[in-house]
């Protein structure tokens, strides 16, 4: 049960870093000023049909899209890198736990840690928009709150694991950043550049299913379809595309596709996103020697 | 049962060995010293018995368990004051004690333990702000939590004035009188003279000696030296000291006579060498371990070179 302790422990320490709240005021002030122009805006945020709250709810998503992927490397690109690069890890090592319970505590406290500064900007945020609409739908902040804080934990891990890979901050910073960057912003790009090159170098007339699945592969779309999977009925009326993320990639949610190419697939590509690096960090932090 | 038992302790970073071929087993219930000049291995052999490194090859058995496969087990019994390591700079000193108290699964008094290490009066401040020996106080509190069956302590004076030198020394020998092994890297001869039953000395990753420091005295036939200071000294004066019985070796060092004692007391020696000049002033150096130390470490540099 030592991972309960090093969680603990590494919140307790984690909490108290400047950045994080630094992070979390930018995002609760970011949260309040879009709320507030969601409400009194709602056409330039694509709810013609005025304000609501699952409108917000999904515009919300794409805000937390960015916020978690950023916080998380701030958070957590130094969980493991930066314990073996001051040598805190000898300390932490000396005790009696295994190098499995360190990072499952690690995985842990830092998801604690995210979901934690997270939580706070959601409630201030949400909390704001549901005054200034006056009305609130229980299930659906419910089902949301759940998948994104999900999503914060399946961040949380990505990251602690790429930083168990190495005993370098710079060299986990240089991973986290990169990460970012080919699968939050270029991702819009890549199955485009890959059905260009599976194609023969030339664009089809109709763009195939499968597109669809490679979009999902980015963590935050998958998050994104995840909620429109989970609450159907909310994602139709504010006409929430899962594929919008896609650089304009045509395919509707709704039409009942094989599964590959159905929102679900969003909930399997969370899952993966939780367990692949998690088998990769621990098997790289479990053999290295410190 | 021996507490450490090293067997072709091998340890190789790409060409570099830094451990080659170490057998070595430490008895229940001793003081060891672990010495080396900086970068011989001591560091990377303490590493692997605490399973932060892995062996190229050979075994570490602690405590009747395999430092690799039960390392959990192993450090469950065993204090540990590693080398280069870093506090948490945001927690306190309580908190780091409280945690190696959780982890350890014993229901002990941080204060206590920090009493004992004499910081108990910064106890609630930020270990990031703490001095160098009161961190290496503070993870000294770590290593004594849950009152541990074998101490490893790796350059445990490290950053230490003499007197907390000096109180590091009592605590060791205070655990060992509670049956405590102990194990402890230095580079400083001193440390280990003051309290080793035993003691090795390595260098470039092999072991060059083992032995009690005595033991190691009478192998290296390093006695006492006698600087005299003689109303005239020349080459004829050094050359009738050196026929003289019970003189070692003989040389001028430094305008005086300097003259190593060799089966014989020094008073006969001194008599004797009145005899030749007469003696206007003496002193007597013992040889220290760090004689034999650098004897060691360089003799067997100077055979490899």
């Amino acid at each position: 049960m030592t991972w309960l302790s090093v969680a603990k422990k590494d919140f307790r320490d984690a909490v108290q870093s400047r950045a994080l709240w630094a992070l979390v005021a930018v995002f609760v002030v970011l949260s309040i000023v879009s709320t507030y122009a969601y409400v009194e805006v709602p056409e330039m945020f694509g709810s013609p049909t005025g304000a609501t709250f699952g409108g917000l709810l999904f515009f919300t998503i794409g805000l937390v899209g960015l916020f978690v992927p950023l916080a998380a490397i701030v958070v957590c690109y130094k969980s493991l890198a930066g314990e073996r690069e001051l040598g805190s890890i000898k300390l932490l090592l000396s005790l009696p736990t295994t190098r499995g319970q360190v990072f499952a505590g690690k995985v842990l406290g830092r998801a604690a840690v995210l979901a934690f500064g997270l939580g706070v900007g959601l409630v201030v945020g949400l909390g704001f928009g549901a005054a200034l609409l006056g009305e609130l739908e229980a299930v659906a902040v419910l089902v949301f709150v759940l998948v994104t804080l999900a999503f914060a934990a399946v961040y949380a891990a990505i990251v602690v694991s790429i930083s168990a890979t190495t005993g370098s901050t710079s060299r986990a910073t240089t991973l986290a950043l990169g990460f970012f960057v080919v699968f939050e912003l270029l991702w819009d790009v890549v199955p485009m550049g890959v059905l260009y090159v599976v194609e023969g170098f030339s664009f089809p007339s109709t763009i195939p299913d499968w597109v669809f699945t490679v979009t999902q592969l980015s963590p935050s779309s998958a998050y994104f379809s995840t909620i429109v999977a989970l609450l159907p009925d909310l994602a139709e009326t504010v006409g929430a595309d899962p594929a919008q993320t896609g650089a304009g990639v045509e395919v509707s949610a709704a039409d009942a596709g094989p599964f590959y190419a159905s929102p679900e697939i969003g909930i399997v590509v969370l899952a993966l996103w939780l367990l692949v690096p998690l088998a990769v960090g621990y098997v790289r932090f479990n053999s290295a020697d410190l | 049962m021996a507490a450490i038992e090293l067997e072709g302790l091998t340890k190789r970073f790409g060409d570099v060995v830094a451990v080659d071929g170490i057998d070595l087993t430490i008895r229940e219930g001793e003081i060891f010293g672990f010495l080396g000049p900086n970068g011989a291995g001591k560091s990377t052999t303490i590493d692997i018995l605490l399973d932060f490194i892995r062996p190229t090859d050979g075994t570490a058995t602690v405590l009747g368990h395999d430092a690799q496969t039960a390392g959990q087990t192993v450090r469950s019994r065993t204090g540990v004051l590693p080398d280069g390591y870093h506090v948490y700079d945001r927690l306190t000193g309580r908190q780091h004690v409280e945690f190696a108290i959780e982890m350890k699964g014993v229901d002990e008094d941080a204060t206590a333990l920090l009493e004992r290490v004499r910081i108990a009066d910064a106890a609630d401040r930020k270990a990031g702000g703490y001095s160098k020996g009161m961190r290496q106080r503070l993870v000294l509190a770590m290593a004594l939590v849950g009152d541990p069956d074998l101490l490893v302590l790796d350059e445990p004076s490290t950053g230490l004035d003499p007197n907390g030198a000096r109180e590091m020394r009592e605590i060791i020998r205070e655990e060992n009188d509670r049956g405590t092994t102990v194990f402890f890297s230095s580079h400083v001869m001193e440390q280990v003279e003051a309290v080793c039953d035993r003691v090795a000395i390595i260098n470039r990753g092999k072991l060059v000696a083992v032995d009690t420091i005595d033991g190691l005295r009478d192998s290296t036939e390093v006695g006492e030296t006698l600087y005299v200071y003689v109303t005239e000294l020349d080459e004829g004066v050094l050359e009738r000291v050196r026929e003289l019985e019970g003189v070692g070796t003989a040389s001028i060092d430094d305008g005086r006579l300097r003259v190593t004692v060799d089966g014989v007391s020094k008073f006969a020696v001194l008599h004797a060498v009145d005899r030749v000049a007469s003696v206007q002033d003496f002193s007597v150096v013992e040889s220290s371990l760090e004689d034999l130390f650098v004897r060691y470490t360089n003799e067997k540099q100077e055979v490899e070179a």
